[in-house]
């Protein structure tokens, strides 16, 4: 290939303006008899090659040039849409080999974890990629080799950039659509004993938690293919021990009220769980029983446990009646002991159910 | 309160020590050790002892800051805000806006022709000019000019290129009834919220543009009651691709529900009313639901406790953050208009007469926020602010343009109730002229109604510190003042305004 593009900075010690290979094109500046408020003071190579960039998207250039042109602007500016989206167009349009340009990208995502653009990039070049080695339209995306193969590879990816932020926001939103775009058994079979890992390494990981209610529940083809009370029991069998672990996790209580409501079970089906973490933690009185559907409260549990009470709180809202004043005590030791921060909240749940 | 008296109770952590905690208890450190040091500075200057100190919004200190980026532009580690133009013109302005500081002609014009710069020929605005069309920056550069344009040669508002922006965001518009940010770009509630917000003030909301937004925007809630990023269509899709979606298909939330994202899900939410309200009746389609009580829960949740200074996280088990006083604190008050909308409002605070604003602490028994306002305007006060003027994310971390507005229209939301009003309903309906070309009268005099139906409540606000600190109240669905939003949507219905203003007898 005669046009390799670099991210050595020794390539790049020439502006623009200086590369005799861009004399054809005339550099356009960004204001053009208007006098900006509040501009931003470019520095010499960038102001230089968003000039040229600005040429080229005006006279619709798609080029091998063009490509080391966005890929400069991007690494000056990650964020810069318009580059990436004319990259894409020109990629797509000179056909160039599209594994190369996820392996180009590798270095991109992990530097600018935080940008959209670095992800987005990422799950157009890999649909085209399937979508260009496969000529049955009809074909689901798993049934694809290449596809399949290349997702693997993906995730592996994803995996990697994980490690460096594992609360990324943009990368597991990627990992998710990959997961569901192929929708591959062997790629799906590895996703629990992974949020398992995650959550090992930190039990108040959020992204893992939703990951793994995405995994457990998003997943629509196995409908049918399991049995859902199978998983519903081992769910709440998992997340009551999580919370045995350190009860003052609001990620594993939130996990646990998104799969009783996802299932349809009353919350009332925990009320024996639930309450030795409503009250202080010396007041339990049968320490030497055990019971594996209920375990209690480890060792350093700081109880009562706040979540905990809204819990219990929210039982006894819905049983109703007598139940009702129970709840509204919880509420009020939640406005004015427990959860100060939210009394406003509290009384208002207190005065929903009085009215 | 004093710093002796204040709450320091830790989270608690169950013994159970993991990089969360660990960064959650370093974090409480430099929030407590930030309030300590600003209250022990104010004792040794020159207040007298026995009164009980009081944070200072140091506003002057902001306006230089804002002065200083308007006037001289920003530094090169800007370049990062290059495709983001009109956003750092629209902080920049509704910052002056939230604390009260008018614009002169000269700087308004200036202002006009950076904007229109940034107009796509094709339609929509761009982070900069011979850039791409954008959602984003679509919405800033719409909002901006709602602050500083007006009508006529040089105004700004009638070089608005309404046909072709509503043909951009048709080009946008996916099977699913989301909308990409852009050409080749991803699909994202930010971008549904941007459209939305410029739809209503423009006067281009069509049926036909949001079509089954309001079904994904609802897909888009997660177990955990606030809202992600998109949702996933494939499945959706993979059915049939001639045929609508079938509604009953499961879209499962990609991401986990964050604050940004359910601001962002939350006001499309209350922008898609109208539609739902005019075109479900007798449809015979489903209507969406959003599960607004798991929403509320949710976004009370977000608030940090006593020791993180009652400041707002972005997502369970993460940090509080200045900017997330505005999205999760902002949300709080929108949630709150929907749910009383819902349950039929029977009592309209809004213009109760002659009830006496009264400085700080008086009005916790008339106060019905649902999080606590005190906490979060002492957030922004004791955390919020760099010593050289401008906002943040937390100390230590440097002022930017983006955290100073977010801050100050936080803190903004924390003091003033903007809330839907009957009877300023009542009002606008009573006034409004329907013109006969127009399509859609219904559906547009519902959505001119309905946004300008949020109003302050009267002596309903509440100032940490005093009324020195007090903010100018924001719309809480486009962040621009009512003033604003009043004037260029009255431009583009073509309605006459009645006066929020109930003449005082002298």
């Amino acid at each position: 290939m005669s046009h390799v593009e670099s991210n050595d900075p020794a390539d790049q010690t020439l502006l623009y303006c200086e590369k005799p290979e861009w004399q054809d094109v005339t550099p356009i500046p960004q204001y053009d008899g208007v006098n900006p408020i509040a501009p931003i003071f470019y520095t010499p190579e960038y102001k230089d090659a968003t000039e040229y960039f600005r040429a080229v998207v005006e006279k619709d250039e798609i080029s091998e040039r063009v490509l080391q042109l966005t890929l400069d602007i991007i690494q000056m500016n990650p964020a810069h849409y318009s580059a990436w989206q004319y990259r894409y167009r020109t990629i797509i349009a000179l056909k160039r080999p599209l594994e190369a340009e996820l392996t180009l990208m590798d270095v991109l995502a992990i530097q600018f974890l935080k940008t959209y653009q670095v992800w987005h990039h990422r799950r157009l070049v890999l649909t085209a990629l399937y979508e260009s080695s496969t000529s049955d339209s009809a074909s689901s995306p798993s049934s694809n080799a290449a596809g399949a193969a290349a997702a693997a590879k993906e995730l592996a990816f994803i995996t990697r950039a994980l490690e460096t932020d594992t609360k990324n926001y943009h990368t597991w939103s990627y990992r998710q659509w990959l997961l569901a775009f192929f929708d591959d058994e062997a790629l799906w079979e590895g996703e629990l004993p992974y949020v398992e890992r995650l959550l090992e390494a930190d039990v108040r990981n959020n992204s893992a938690w939703h990951h793994r209610f995405f995994v457990v529940f998003g997943r629509v083809r196995a409908k049918g293919e399991v049995d859902l009370e199978e998983v519903l029991k081992r769910e709440l069998s998992y997340t009551k021990d999580q919370i045995a672990f350190a009860p003052n996790n609001p990620s594993a209580w939130n996990y646990l009220r998104g799969i009783l409501e996802r299932n349809k079970k009353p919350y009332s089906d925990l009320q024996t769980f639930v309450e030795p973490y409503t009250v202080p933690a010396s007041s339990s009185t049968d320490e030497g029983i055990v019971d594996l559907d209920n375990p209690r409260p480890g060792p350093g549990a700081q109880l009562p446990c706040v979540a905990a009470l809204e819990f219990l709180a929210d039982i006894h809202e819905k049983a109703g009646g007598e139940q009702t004043k129970q709840a509204i005590e919880i509420w009020k030791s939640l406005a004015n002991e427990h959860d100060t921060m939210r009394k406003k909240y509290w009384e208002f749940r207190v005065k929903e159910a009085s009215a | 309160m004093t710093a002796v008296e204040r709450n320091w109770k830790p989270t608690p952590t169950d013994g159970v020590s993991s990089p969360t905690s660990t960064l959650q208890a370093s974090t409480e450190e430099i929030l407590k050790a930030r309030y300590l040091s600003v209250t022990l500075n104010a004792a040794s200057s020159n207040s007298p002892p026995s009164t009980p100190f009081e944070p200072t919004l140091h506003k002057n200190s902001h306006i230089q800051y804002l002065l200083r980026n308007l006037r001289q532009g920003f530094p090169a580690r800007y370049i990062s805000q290059a495709a983001s133009q009109p956003w750092l013109i629209f902080w920049t302005l509704q910052g002056f806006c939230v604390l009260g500081v008018g614009l002169d002609g000269q700087t308004k014009k200036q202002a006009v022709d950076t904007l229109l710069a940034m107009q796509h020929p094709e339609g929509g605005f761009c982070g900069g000019p011979g850039q791409a069309a954008h959602l984003l920056p679509t919405y800033a550069a719409v909002s901006a000019l709602a602050i500083v344009g007006q009508p006529g040669e040089g105004g700004g508002w009638d070089k608005i290129n309404r046909e072709k922006m509503y043909d951009f965001f048709m080009s946008l518009k996916q099977p699913d009834g989301s909308f990409l940010v852009a050409h080749h770009a991803e699909v994202d509630v930010r971008g549904m919220y941007c459209l939305l917000a410029v739809a209503t003030l423009l006067n281009i909301l069509t049926p036909e543009l949001v079509a089954g937004t309001s079904e994904f925007i609802a897909t888009c809630q997660t177990y955990e009651g606030g809202f992600c990023n998109a949702s996933f269509p494939g499945w959706a899709q993979h059915h049939s691709s001639t045929s609508p979606i079938d509604p009953s298909i499961p879209r499962p939330p990609l991401g986990e529900a964050h604050g940004g994202y359910t601001f962002c899900g939350t006001a499309s939410w209350a922008f898609l009313q109208p539609y739902i309200k005019t075109s479900y009746r007798g449809s015979g389609n489903v209507k969406p639901e959003v599960n607004l009580k798991a929403l509320l829960r949710w976004t009370v949740q977000m608030q940090g406790s006593s020791i993180e200074l009652g400041g707002f996280k972005g997502r369970t088990n993460k940090l509080v953050d200045g900017c997330y006083s505005w999205w999760v604190g902002g949300c709080a008050g929108v949630v709150e208009g929907l749910i009383g909308e819902g349950v039929g409002k029977s009592e309209d605070k809004a213009h109760a007469t002659d009830v006496p604003t009264e400085p700080d602490g008086e009005w916790d028994d008339v106060d019905d926020a649902l999080f606590n306002r005190r906490g979060l305007q002492e957030y922004v006060l004791y955390a919020g602010q760099h010593h050289a003027g401008g906002l943040i994310d937390k100390p230590p971390k440097p002022s930017d343009s983006y955290h100073t507005l977010y801050c100050l229209a936080g803190l903004s939301a924390a003091q003033h109730r903007v809330q839907p009003s009957s009877s300023r309903r009542e009002t606008l309906s009573a006034a409004w002229t329907a013109h006969a070309e127009a399509e859609f009268d219904g559906l547009r005099k519902e959505a001119f109604i309905s946004a300008l139906s949020w109003v302050e409540e009267e002596g309903a606000s509440l100032y940490v510190g005093g009324e020195k600190n007090r903010l100018n109240a924001t719309h809480p669905l486009f962040n621009l003042t009512v003033t604003h939003s009043e004037g260029i949507m009255a431009h583009f219905y073509r309605q006459t305004i009645p006066s929020r203003f109930t003449k005082k007898s002298t």
